[in-house]
């Protein structure tokens, strides 16, 4: 039976990533419902090919993003570069990405991150396991994908 | 820039830093100014860590080498070590861990 990384260990890893770099306090990021709200986002995505296939993708409001740019960073909210946004996002995206691809079965080849002004659909692809948490009252959505065989 | 700033928190703000952008121009900026250590992300554009870290040892440089990577399985490991990478930082990191790395050969 092959062991696909749990809705928890998601929020794991997260957090991991979170304390270290973004906000040192753990109770930084809180639990909540999914976001199935309409606002505008920001998604930061790598792509897993190989013994999985499929991707990990972030995503959180453009504020969240700015913000976590600026933590990452060290720099002023009100300073940080639409291209800040997009290494900030896309650094998240592949330290989230390669700590769960060393819990699927590989091997697997882990892509560059690539990070877009809106949603991310990935046709021919679904979520398997999605958490949702909340920083600085932001929702932020870490979802893993696997492509259709 | 969060690996620059992790040196900067680990003490080592006294050394320059040089970036390059992919594996070929972090192989001319060996040839142009040989590091004390090159630090190299494991997945990079135009050729892998692992690429570039082969292509310097061919060419004849021996500077140490590290990753600093995301991905950290056994089996990476394996491999960079056996390629000649005297460690493998995994992300998330701490300054402890560019100290326990790096204070070796810098300090």
């Amino acid at each position: 039976m092959t062991y696909i990384p749990s809705a928890d260990d998601l929020e794991v890893i997260t957090r991991e990533v979170w304390t270290s770099f973004l906000d040192g306090d753990p109770s930084g990021l809180v639990p909540r419902d999914s976001d199935n709200t309409t606002d505008d986002k920001v998604t930061g995505c790598v792509h897993l090919s190989g013994a999985y296939t499929g991707a990990i993708m972030l995503q959180c409001s453009p504020p969240a993003a700015r913000d976590a740019a600026a933590a990452l960073f060290s720099v002023s909210p009100d300073d940080v570069t639409p291209a800040e946004v997009v290494d900030a996002m896309g650094e998240i995206a592949n330290m989230v990405g390669g700590n769960v691809k060393s819990m699927l079965p590989g091997p697997s080849t882990l892509s560059l991150p690539s990070v877009i002004h809106g949603r991310l659909s990935l046709p021919g692809s679904q979520v398997v396991r999605e958490v949702t948490l909340a920083w600085r009252t932001q929702p932020l959505t870490v979802s893993l994908w696997r492509q259709a065989s | 820039m969060i690996v620059a700033r992790t040196l900067r928190v680990a003490g080592y703000d006294e050394h320059e830093i040089v970036e390059a952008g992919n594996g070929i121009q972090a192989l001319e900026s060996v040839a142009e100014a040989p590091p004390d250590v090159v630090l190299c992300d494991w997945n990079m554009p135009e050729m892998s860590g692992l690429e570039l870290l082969t292509a310097l040892r061919s060419a004849g440089w021996t500077v140490p080498f590290g990753f600093v990577t995301s991905e950290a399985s056994p089996q990476m490991r394996e491999a960079a070590m056996a390629a000649g990478a005297m460690f493998l930082i995994a992300k998330p990191f701490t300054a402890q861990d560019f100290q326990d790395a790096l204070d070796p050969m810098l300090a």
